[in-house]
């Protein structure tokens, strides 16, 4: 018969049958789940949730200036259904720019700004406390209870219909675009490393993207046990010091390294975040649950959102340039030296990910890629 | 004398390679050798007329006309008799619905055959006008891919009738193209095309022999799972083929070809009964891994595996039981839970790669992949019972009755039972019904010894979370898993007796009559002494006399009598 | 003097004036003898129904497999038609690494069977069927759009788009049954030159098939008389395809549709697909299509009277009810939506033909772009074909493939109308795979 011990260790991370040394133990997973950690919760939006995005364009116009009669007689023809949408016409070009209609989309600042409601009522928010400080403002991390947590991109986009969820009810835009990138993205890959995984120790975590998007059951849940080929791009090569205890890996050195994984445009075209830290569960049906924190680049959110246009601002984030204004308002990292405009936002990310075997590019055995 | 005369029959153009495997040779029946060759005591079953199989019908179309044609329509389903539908080919018809999907694809290849795209490649001359019959044209286009498509010249007047044909519907169209189209479609419905007509003449003693043509197309459908080409017909019409060492070199040839692996693939294809696996489904909410593609592949897997062995190695055929190598895809690799590394871009389907399980890996042979550990399984859960049954059926020859009708499964199926938490608990409460038992005595052994792969054919442990026992006994000898398991039935003797019956049954489309024992046997004994290699066993069938030779037609009622299984108990 | 049927068949055909050259055989005549049996078999007809948003997972998916399940709330409304249809579930449209163009790729793959690369796609289902069953009626295929825009899923063989499609029943109406309409009974009956030659070849070379091996057992024999037999019904076939088809008893000229208004809103949507139905009934009642193609908002634009949000407004806006678990309009939506539907049909099968329906002798297939409309999903898709197509399909039963291709509905319905197609599909999309349990 054999040992179950040794296979175990063979199914979690086929690599471990080609390491080195002996000792050595590496779990490699394939990133299934990829969210902004949102923990909405009744209440914390006391100015109320954002209108939706039909409505709110009609509060928009009166922004702008147009009447209750104007505003009606454009609904009205919109209603008619005759040719194209008076409504939508203005909205598309809503930017006025020397007093020309300029796009809302690529010139977000041209546009009035349309004071969208954010978060002010919540105490909890997932993620890590990454200045050090704890201020009157700063989170509480509902899983960890650590104090002091930085994540101001929940705050400003706590109130959008489209961003509010949990872990359990994920928010509406990212889950549109986990669906629209799962089967063709090349899939994020974490690799897990130490003496004996099973045991407290010192750990070394990668993060690498593959060759190759996530394969999936026929259900539509995550394929375990599938092989693939790290992409060699040394832009989207992580590594980290870590430790393990009671199955959470931490790291050592929190906020001293980023991360960058090249990602789909219609996300990002990288997903990048400065000062990182994160902690990562290794589950009991051997996937790894993680959360990622660091400080993101708004405008890398900003401009692949802008990116949809019109298509994106009705179906997907609702007001572009509102949340342009958002993210100004809260960025709270990299103040430009000139203006004092923060250009980071500090953000906290969720993923989940599956066992699977990871190969170096162009080999036919599988192997570690070099550290 | 006698073993030269073995030579020059069954050897000729290869030397006979004797290797005696590790203790197997003493596993060869001992047969009384000189029945082997007593022709007196040689009385063949009938002639066959087998109906075209769905890949023969493809592979002769690709052959005649090319790969670039798409076939269009699909096939009536074929039956099993004996173990295999090569068996079955020979007692099915063609219904109505059938005929009607037959003359669906004949209009569509010949209208390809006949399109602009492919006229000009297809019919080698040009009619004097397109828009009119042209008889000398339309006759040597009919004459040439109608010696194809028969296997054999048509006859002056069946030739005519084509070119008549062609002729009145390039009248009626005015167009010399469409009435290429409407006889070579004609032709394509036509008995001759899609039965296997099998001509006999008399010869010495009671006995008749196939014609040189239907010699021909015993031969290619045996070794190509398609129809003769142009050489083999050629060495037909010169009566090359009635000569033991003309036979001998086309067999040489033909079993030289790259066609020979389509050959392999249908027999292996027919004989495990991978037909099934196209239709093999699983309980989603249970093994939400098995895709269709898993399926797909996993039947691929098993073949190129086979192939590997007794094609590309030419090894033992045995060692398909045992071998450690095989071929994966991205999709299988996840089941097995070992490493598949695609080289294609994102997105591109999955590729093959060859693998070798770890020498204490709990996969070795056919009978641990998943073509086999899942098709024998029902929806939802793994079978010790099917298992058992198909390597007893599939592998050894040996038939295990149905169960009867009024017993109940419910112990059976209810895998939730905390009284029973293994199969192997199930089935013992379920044996204990002494109608039952004398069954699964045959087949539960062995069957347990595969428990260790789940209804999918993955690998465990547990069931339930209690261990597995995988030890048993096969025919006596006694193993403690899977593995185990696979040497034991590599060392024993049905195995070899197993694979020589069906190969010659799928050969001649019906299970050798009592008569031919004497054949078969000197089949078994060639096998041995070639150290179990398929090829060898391939082409001592191929170029003995009793392959084409039958019983008269007027006998042909007496001895399908189904006294003649060629199975053994 | 023998004479050869070889040679009659000649002699009539050779001065090309044939009206009916070939002589009537007792095998064309029905039992009794009186009638040509032609008009006994209508020919079948094909229709699909493209929605956009499907159902919401939960409510739609029966619990049980095979006949007998229990309708989930958002199918009740086709209950009516329960055993005359087939539920899949389970289907998936696969991506194969190409990126997802929401609301776009579900249609391609629904209707083609692929994602076009480049310009040119394959053709859609209805227009490989139309080249089966619809290519000597006046139209090879009517498209319908029931939102009031000129989207479809139909897409002609070489076509760079798909073709556009009629939103006003007044204009179909006008279309069909205007001033270019004749009475199909009044009409001179010209035998198809290819149905004849095919007809007159496999009666030349009946002599030549029967030129098989002689020496054959009893069994063999029965065999080729199975054979030949089933030759003769193909013959038969063609000798009546050559008939001047029988009146066609049910046809007749519908009034014009009453005016009314064309667009996206819901009492407008409903309104309108039941007079779509009734044109269409008639159309197929009069020979004038065999196919017919609907388009139920490509992007959801179905919106209510007097609101500005739509269907697929709702699936992004609208938040998970925490009470019902799902989102409460867009729930409203499928189920209105399936109603609709339900009416279409029930216009199709009120026009009868003898003892039978235009449903009857119709399937009409209905796919979705996502399995789960809010996050878009191209997995667990709904399928539902309703109408045996005069018999060939079983109906009745909710059949549960997951992982499979959507293509193998389309590729079953191909086969039961007599598309000889072994495949259908491109890439990971393709299939050969019959649903061999639906097949009649």
């Amino acid at each position: 018969m054999f040992s179950y011990g040794r296979l175990s260790a063979f199914a979690l991370g086929g690599v471990l049958l080609f390491a080195q040394s002996a000792l050595a133990e590496t779990r490699s997973y394939a990133v299934s789940w990829f969210t902004q950690a949102m923990n909405s919760q009744a209440g914390d939006c006391p100015d109320g949730v954002n209108l939706p995005w039909k409505e709110h364009r009609l509060k928009i116009l009166r922004d702008y200036g147009f009447t209750g009669e104007q505003i009606e007689a454009m609904v009205q023809e919109e209603l008619a259904g005759k040719g194209r949408s008076p409504i939508q016409a203005f909205i598309v070009m809503r930017g006025r720019m020397n007093g020309q209609p300029v796009s809302p989309y690529t010139y977000p600042a041209t546009v009035i700004d349309p004071k969208l409601h954010y978060v002010k009522g919540a105490k909890t928010s997932y993620g890590f406390n990454l200045d050090g400080q704890e201020g009157p403002a700063s989170f509480i991390d509902p899983d960890t209870g650590e104090k002091g947590v930085d994540n101001e991109l929940s705050r400003a986009l706590g109130c959008m219909r489209e961003f509010r969820g949990s872990k359990a009810t994920p928010p509406l835009y990212w889950e549109w675009t986990w669906g629209q990138l799962k089967s063709n993205q090349p899939a994020w890959l974490i690799t897990i490393e130490g003496d004996d995984l099973g045991s407290d120790g010192d750990v070394t975590v990668t993060f690498d993207r593959a060759l190759e998007h996530l394969r999936h059951n026929i259900d539509g849940s995550p394929r375990k046990d599938v092989t693939y080929r790290i992409d060699p791009d040394p832009r989207s090569h992580n590594v980290y010091a870590g430790r393990i205890e009671d199955g959470l890996v931490t790291l050592t050195a929190p906020g001293t390294a980023g991360i960058n994984l090249l990602q789909d445009p219609l996300v990002a075209v990288m997903f990048r975040m400065t000062k990182v830290n994160m902690r990562l569960g290794m589950m009991s049906d051997d996937s790894l649950d993680v959360m990622v924190g660091g400080y993101q680049p708004w405008s890398d959110l900003y401009f692949s959102f802008a990116g949809g246009g019109a298509a994106n601002e009705s179906a997907s984030t609702g007001d572009m340039p509102g949340i342009y204004y958002l993210f100004r308002r809260h960025a709270d990292a990299d103040p430009d030296p000139a203006t004092g405009q923060n250009a980071s936002i500090s953000a906290t990310y969720y993923m989940r990910a599956i066992p699977a075997f990871t190969a170096a590019p162009n080999l036919k055995r599988p192997t570690l890629a070099a550290r | 004398m006698f073993h030269r005369s073995l030579r020059s029959r069954f050897a000729a153009g290869g030397a006979l390679v004797l290797i005696i495997v590790g203790g197997s040779a003493a596993l060869v029946p001992q047969k009384p050798e000189a029945a082997a060759l007593v022709p007196a005591a040689h009385a063949p079953g009938p002639a066959t007329v087998r109906r075209l199989s769905a890949d023969q019908y493809r592979n002769i179309i690709h052959d005649v006309f090319g790969r670039s044609l798409d076939l269009g329509g699909y096939f009536e389903p074929d039956l099993r008799i004996s173990g295999l539908l090569a068996v079955g080919s020979g007692k099915v018809g063609i219904t109505p619905a059938g005929m009607e999907q037959y003359d669906a694809m004949a209009r569509s290849i010949a209208g390809q055959v006949a399109d602009e795209d492919h006229r000009a490649q297809m019919i080698p001359c040009a009619p004097k006008s397109a828009d009119a019959a042209d008889d000398a044209c339309a006759g040597a286009f009919l004459a040439r891919v109608g010696r194809l498509l028969y296997r054999r010249p048509l006859s002056e007047d069946q030739l005519e009738a084509y070119v008549d044909a062609a002729a009145i519907a390039a009248r009626t169209t005015g167009d010399f193209y469409q009435g290429i189209e409407f006889s070579l479609a004609a032709m394509l419905s036509s008995p001759q095309f899609l039965f296997r007509e099998a001509r006999t003449v008399p010869a010495r003693g009671s006995v008749h022999v196939l014609d040189a043509y239907a010699k021909a197309s015993q031969l290619s459908f045996f070794l190509w799972n398609s129809g003769p080409d142009l050489l083999l017909l050629e060495a037909a019409a010169k009566g090359v083929l009635d000569r033991p060492r003309g036979l001998s070199r086309e067999v040489d040839r033909m079993m030289e070809s790259p066609r020979l692996e389509a050959g392999l693939r249908a027999f292996f294809t027919d004989n495990f009964g991978f037909d099934k696996i196209t239709s093999l489904t699983k309980d989603a909410a249970i093994f939400p891994e098995f895709s269709a593609q898993v399926a797909e592949d996993a039947q691929e897997q098993t073949l190129r595996t086979i192939l590997d062995v007794v094609l590309t190695r030419n090894a033992d055929y045995r060692e398909i039981f045992t071998t450690k190598k095989t071929f994966l895809t991205q999709q299988l690799g996840s089941i097995y839970r070992v490493p598949a590394i695609s080289d294609a871009p994102n997105g591109a389907p999955d590729t093959w790669q060859e693998y070798e399980f770890a020498a204490d890996d709990p996969r070795a042979g056919i009978l641990t992949h998943i073509s086999f550990t899942a098709l024998h399984s029902p929806a939802g859960r793994g079978s010790p019972t099917l298992r058992g049954k198909a390597l007893r059926e599939i592998m050894m020859c040996q038939p295990v009755p149905p169960p009867p009708g009024d017993v109940p499964f419910n112990i059976i199926n209810d895998t939730s039972n905390p009284l029973y938490r293994t199969a192997r608990k199930r089935l013992a409460a379920h044996a204990a019904n002494p109608v039952c038992a004398g069954c699964h005595k045959i087949t539960d052994p062995i069957g347990l010894a595969l428990e260790t792969f789940d209804g999918q054919g993955k690998f465990r442990t547990t069931e339930n979370r209690e261990t597995l026992d995988t030890s048993g006994t096969l025919d006596g000898v006694a193993y403690q898993d899977a593995a185990g398991l696979a040497r034991a039935v590599r060392d024993n003797p049905a195995t070899t007796t197993c694979i020589v019956n069906r190969l010659s049954a799928y050969a001649l489309g019906r299970a050798t009559a009592p008569g031919e024992k004497a054949w078969v046997a000197h089949l078994q004994k060639a096998f041995a002494d070639g150290g179990y290699r398929a090829t060898t066993l391939m082409r001592a069938i191929a170029v003995s006399r009793e392959f084409y030779t039958v019983s008269p037609p007027a006998l042909e009622q007496s001895a399908s009598a189904p006294a003649s299984t060629g199975e053994t108990r | 003097m023998k004479v050869n049927r070889r040679t009659v068949l000649k002699g009539s055909l050779a001065g090309a004036s044939v009206g009916v050259g070939i002589p009537l055989l007792d095998c064309f005549l029905n039992a009794n003898g009186t009638a040509l049996a032609n008009g006994a078999a209508l020919p079948p007809i094909f229709g699909t129904w493209f929605q956009s948003l499907g159902f919401t997972p939960g409510r739609w998916r029966p619990d049980a497999i095979g006949r007998d399940y229990e309708s989930k709330a958002e199918m009740k409304p086709l209950d009516a038609f329960k055993a005359r249809m087939n539920l899949i579930s389970g289907c998936q449209y696969f991506m194969d690494g190409r990126p997802v163009e929401t609301h776009i790729t579900g249609v391609q793959i629904g209707s083609t069977g692929a994602i076009p690369v480049g310009v040119i796609s394959a053709p859609s289902i209805d227009d490989i069927v139309a080249g089966m069953i619809g290519a000597r009626t006046r139209f090879r295929s009517l498209e319908v759009s029931l939102t009031g825009n000129r989207e479809s899923a139909s897409r002609r063989a070489g076509s760079a788009s798909n073709s556009p499609s009629e939103p006003s029943p007044a204009a179909l109406y006008a279309r069909i049954f205007g001033p270019e309409f004749r009475d199909p009974n009044a009409l001179a009956f010209e035998p198809d030159v290819r149905v004849m030659a095919r007809r007159s070849v496999l009666s030349a070379v009946s002599d030549a098939r029967r030129d098989f091996s002689k020496a054959l057992g009893a069994s063999d024999r029965t065999r080729l008389e199975e054979y030949f037999t089933s030759i003769r019904q193909l013959e038969q076939q063609l000798e009546l395809d050559l008939q001047k088809p029988a009146p066609l008893e049910y046809c007749a000229r519908p009034g014009t549709p009453a005016e009314g208004v064309v667009g996206p809103v819901t009492d407008d949507v409903a309104r309108n697909a039941t007079l779509f139905g009734g044109l269409i009934a008639n159309a197929v009642a009069c020979d004038q299509t065999r196919v017919f193609n609907l388009m139920m908002g490509q992007a959801g634009n179905v919106r209510q009277a007097g609101s500005i949000e739509n269907w697929h407004g709702w699936t992004h806006e609208e938040p998970i009810d925490p009470q019902a678990g799902y989102q409460v309009i867009v729930a409203w939506y499928s189920t209105w939506a399936a109603q609709v539907f339900a009416d279409f049909l029930t216009e199709l099968d009120k026009r009868k033909e003898g003892s039978g329906s235009v449903l009857d002798r119709a399937v009409v297939l209905w796919q979705t772009d996502h399995g789960i409309a809010r996050s878009h999903t191209m997995d667990n898709l709904p399928i539902i074909a309703v109408g045996s197509a005069g018999g060939r399909l079983k109906t009745g039963m909710h059949i549960n493939t997951p992982g499979d291709p959507s293509t193998r509905v389309g590729l079953t319905l191909q086969q039961a109308l007599g598309v000889p197609a072994g495949t259908w599909g491109a890439l990971s999309n393709a299939t050969s795979k019959t649903m061999t349990e639906i097949l009649a």
